[in-house]
């Protein structure tokens, strides 16, 4: 059923990750990131899931819920390391028969990527785990928010309210469209079966009925926050003011450890046999 | 006879850890008579939208059964479509599944999908529209264009353009303005009458239900805990109350009479039986001076 | 009495594709401070257009709407006509902005620019003065009908109103959420003294009115309490409106012969009036 899927991917729970600011925890997710890419050898990529086991651990996530989110990238895992595996062609060679050649550096190659593919996405999870949409929706607004001297104010307070306009939304209409597909299925609609066109056009009558609630949804918040005083953002000051704490530059000092830290490892010379 | 729609220990629970367990339903039983109208009453998630929609297949019991005229509605998979068409459910606020250019062509979408074309459907259509008053010219104007309590009727209509024996509503009259309300039961009625249809009818309004409800299903926590004849149900209010339902106005305000010390009885649910009563009684002392 | 908003000869018009529609025309209307009114009318009897001028939503195409002696029109003071005049509408799902219940009432004390902690102070009041502080880190979409629109009131009431206008705020929800809400309306009427004008379609809340105003056709039909109003029962069914049902059972007997009262509303009242013109048998 629609109804059951949960939007977002917020786990609630209470951890030194979970209180950081939103902002210190996006620009330190892109730095990690950056940081990622930059481990040059085994040993920095290994030290850096190392560090990355480490804030899994601190942020009280099950793991079963980290391994969810690998779920869906799995095919896109296999495939690099696949492309890797067969197209690079250093170090010693392992097999070779037929149009089959793989050497070392290959299977290297392959278990890197995969492995820094999987830190990529345990990476972000670990943001979106422990932030709730509407912060990281603020954080973002915030950081964007220097934009307003090249004249993007505008720009910015926007994308931030349409971002949360539609994080308010995105569970009713999921809710709606339930509802309508439900209703067009008593009047005998058939949404099971049949060969893909007809399918498609099978969506119409649960389409425009959901176009034009929305519509109609739209018109009718448009007035609402109206009323609300709402006019385009200008002299709107925020309930929640954000400011940083010392658990903020703590975080913030550990990850330029990490960063350092995979420089300085990145010196050492790589495992042997792949080169 | 056998009964046009038989329930039994009907149970349904929402998959895993969704936020809409309370919305559940646990060993339902009963059973209805060809042409009767039933009514369900219950407050907000004691599971009366979970029991229709499992009425007509939408939703697969987790266990127990529906029959209709005897047999068992999932007995063949395939044919559960032609299921929703015989026992048709009208949703609540269904002019938000309006969705065709013109009135007809949306009246005409569930018999379509039962397989009629040509003059056929045609005929389905304009019958309909015949029966509960809605005017030919109205059948080539956009549905969009109509009032919303017009817009109601059409949606209603393309339910009962499907024929169905068995019509079931979530809360039909609600969001409507009092003329609303009346053309909506009105055509009801109207269509129970021409069909010899059987109706269920899911509302808060105990006023209405006493007026046209034969029984009375009561649900609480997804569980039924009454069926009987309208009247019975309303002659416990103590149960009613403790659920978060009430009795008609009318049956207050005599219950108010009885609190005074008056000796009245307590099976007035009606404006009409008030009168009735009160009415009597006045002519007998009259008669007595 | 003070006058909190004036309606002054309004026409309102809207251009429907083909032709000029007029909705409203030569209309009057004063709202005294404090009060409770409550408008009645069919769909389409004007009564919502009617609610929006109220605040400067729309504007009047002739005539002018005062609030608290601004005029509505008046762009420079639109703020100020808005946050005087709150409005809360039929669907409480489309008036809900943010995804945390005290962020979305934060919104309209946001738009008015208030320090942080004067908008923390008013949300906190404003959640508690509807009954919903405990849910205010709640998600809107986990909660019930009537709840959603108490969140809606508090977003309204955050603003600190002189008065709220509900476009008719009950008709979506169950007995249960319209209890809610009209104990709620009561309470901010009561004990805030805030000004409320209700839309209704139900005549028990009507009933609990200072004032009713009866629309049909962009006119006022009737003006005065209840009891009055609703002793034109002739005139209300013209409409296609309908009367509480202790009225219709009042008006029943009395044109059946009974020599009873029929300005009562109250279930406990028209007990009383049986009880009077009819000779019951005691226990």
């Amino acid at each position: 059923m629609i109804k059951d899927i949960t939007f977002g991917q917020y786990y609630q729970t209470d951890s030194p990750i979970h209180r950081l600011d939103p902002r210190i925890k996006l620009v330190l997710l892109v730095l990690m990131i950056v940081f990622l890419f930059l481990a040059g050898n085994a040993w920095s990529l290994i030290f850096c899931g190392v560090m990355l086991f480490a804030a899994m651990l601190v942020s009280r996530v099950p793991f079963k819920m980290y391994l969810k989110n690998m779920k869906p990238i799995l095919i896109i895992v296999i495939f690099t390391s696949i492309i890797n595996l067969f197209y690079t062609d250093t170090g010693v060679t392992l097999v070779d028969w037929w149009i089959i050649h793989i050497t070392a550096g290959g299977v290297y190659r392959a278990l890197f990527m995969a492995f820094r593919i999987a830190q990529l996405i345990l990476l972000s999870s670990v943001l979106t785990y422990t932030t709730t949409p509407n912060d990281l929706t603020d954080g973002i607004e915030r950081l964007l928010s220097p934009l307003r001297f090249i004249g993007l104010r505008g720009a910015v307070h926007t994308l931030a309210m349409m971002m949360t306009i539609a994080l308010r939304f995105i569970p009713t209409l999921v809710d709606e469209t339930d509802k309508i597909m439900n209703a067009q299925k008593a009047r005998g609609a058939d949404l099971e079966s049949g060969k893909l066109f007809e399918r498609i056009r099978a969506l119409i009558p649960i389409l425009i009925p959901l176009l034009i609630s929305s519509i109609r949804r739209a018109y009718e918040l448009a007035e609402a926050m109206e009323c609300r005083c709402y006019n385009g953002g200008v002299g709107r000051k925020r309930m929640k003011q954000m400011k940083l704490k010392l658990r903020d530059y703590i975080a913030a000092f550990l990850c330029l450890a990490v960063s350092a830290g995979v420089l300085l490892i990145n010196l050492l010379p790589n495992i042997p046999y792949v080169d | 006879m056998t009964p046009i729609l038989e329930v039994k220990n009907l149970t349904y629970t929402y998959g895993g850890n969704s936020p809409f367990v309370n919305d559940a339903v646990s060993n339902v039983s009963f059973s209805v008579k060809s042409g009767e109208i039933i009514g369900i009453i219950g407050h907000t998630g004691s599971g009366k939208s979970t029991l229709v929609q499992q009425l007509n297949g939408l939703l697969k019991p987790t266990d127990g059964s529906v029959l209709f005229e005897g047999k068992d509605i999932w007995e063949n998979p395939k044919e559960i479509r032609k299921i929703r068409s015989q026992i048709g459910l009208v949703f609540q606020y269904p002019e938000y599944q309006l969705f065709e250019d013109t009135v007809f062509a949306d009246i005409a979408f569930g018999p379509k999908n039962m397989g009629l074309s040509g003059e056929e459907l045609e005929k389905r259509v304009y019958e309909i529209c015949e029966l509960i008053g809605i005017k030919e010219e109205y059948l080539e104007k956009s549905p969009f264009d109509l009032s919303g309590g017009e817009k109601r009727r059409v949606a209603i209509a393309g339910v009962m353009a499907m024929r169905p024996q068995v019509i079931i509503f979530d809360e039909p009259i609600a969001g409507l303005d009092p003329k609303g309300r009346s053309d909506v039961l009105k055509m009801i009625k109207d269509y129970l009458t021409a069909y010899n249809a059987t109706v269920i009818i899911i509302s808060h309004n105990m006023e209405d239900m006493a007026l046209i409800a034969d029984r009375l299903i009561v649900m609480n926590d997804g569980k039924l805990v009454a069926f009987d004849d309208t009247d019975k149900v309303f002659l416990n209010p103590q149960m009613l109350r403790s659920i978060g339902l009430n009795v008609p106005i009318v049956t207050r305000v005599f219950e108010q009479l009885k609190a005074k010390g008056y000796n009245v009885p307590n099976n007035i649910f009606t404006v009409q039986s008030a009168v009735e009563y009160l009415m009597k009684l006045k002519r007998e002392g009259e008669h007595r001076d | 009495m003070e006058k909190i908003i004036e309606v002054k000869n309004v026409t309102f018009e809207y251009d429907d594709s083909e032709q000029v529609k007029t909705v409203i025309k030569d209309f009057n209307l004063d709202i005294e401070r404090g009060s409770f009114t409550v408008i009645l009318g069919h769909n389409g009897s004007g009564k919502s257009t009617l609610a929006k001028l109220l605040n400067g939503l729309y504007k009047p195409a002739s005539g002018k709407v005062l609030v608290d002696g601004i005029d509505t029109a008046d762009e420079s003071t639109e703020i100020e006509v808005k946050r005087r005049v709150g409005m809360v509408f039929q669907n409480p799902d489309n008036q809900l902005i943010a995804s945390i219940v005290e962020e979305d009432v934060a919104f309209g004390p946001e738009n008015l620019g208030l320090e942080p902690d004067v908008i923390r102070q008013r949300v906190d009041d404003a959640l508690k003065a509807v009954g919903m502080y405990e849910f205010r880190r709640s998600t809107p979409h986990h909660l019930s009908g009537g709840q959603k629109q108490r969140i809606a009131i508090a977003g309204i009431i955050a603003m600190e109103p002189e008065c709220i206008v509900l476009d008719e705020p009950t008709a979506m929800l169950d007995p249960k959420g319209r209890a809610e809400i009209i104990d709620t309306i009561l309470k901010l009427n009561r004990e805030k003294n805030i000004t409320v004008v209700l839309i209704t379609h139900f005549m028990e809340e009507a009933e609990l009115a200072d004032r009713i105003l009866v629309m049909s056709n962009g006119k006022i039909l009737a003006d005065s309490t209840p009891k009055t109003v609703f002793s034109d029962v002739s005139l209300l069914k013209s409409v296609g409106l309908d009367v509480p049902q202790t009225t219709e059972l009042l008006y029943a007997l009395k044109s059946g012969g009974a020599d009873i009262e029929t300005d009562v509303l109250s279930i406990e009242e028209t007990a009383d009036a049986i009880a009077k013109a009819f000779h019951l048998e005691e226990i």
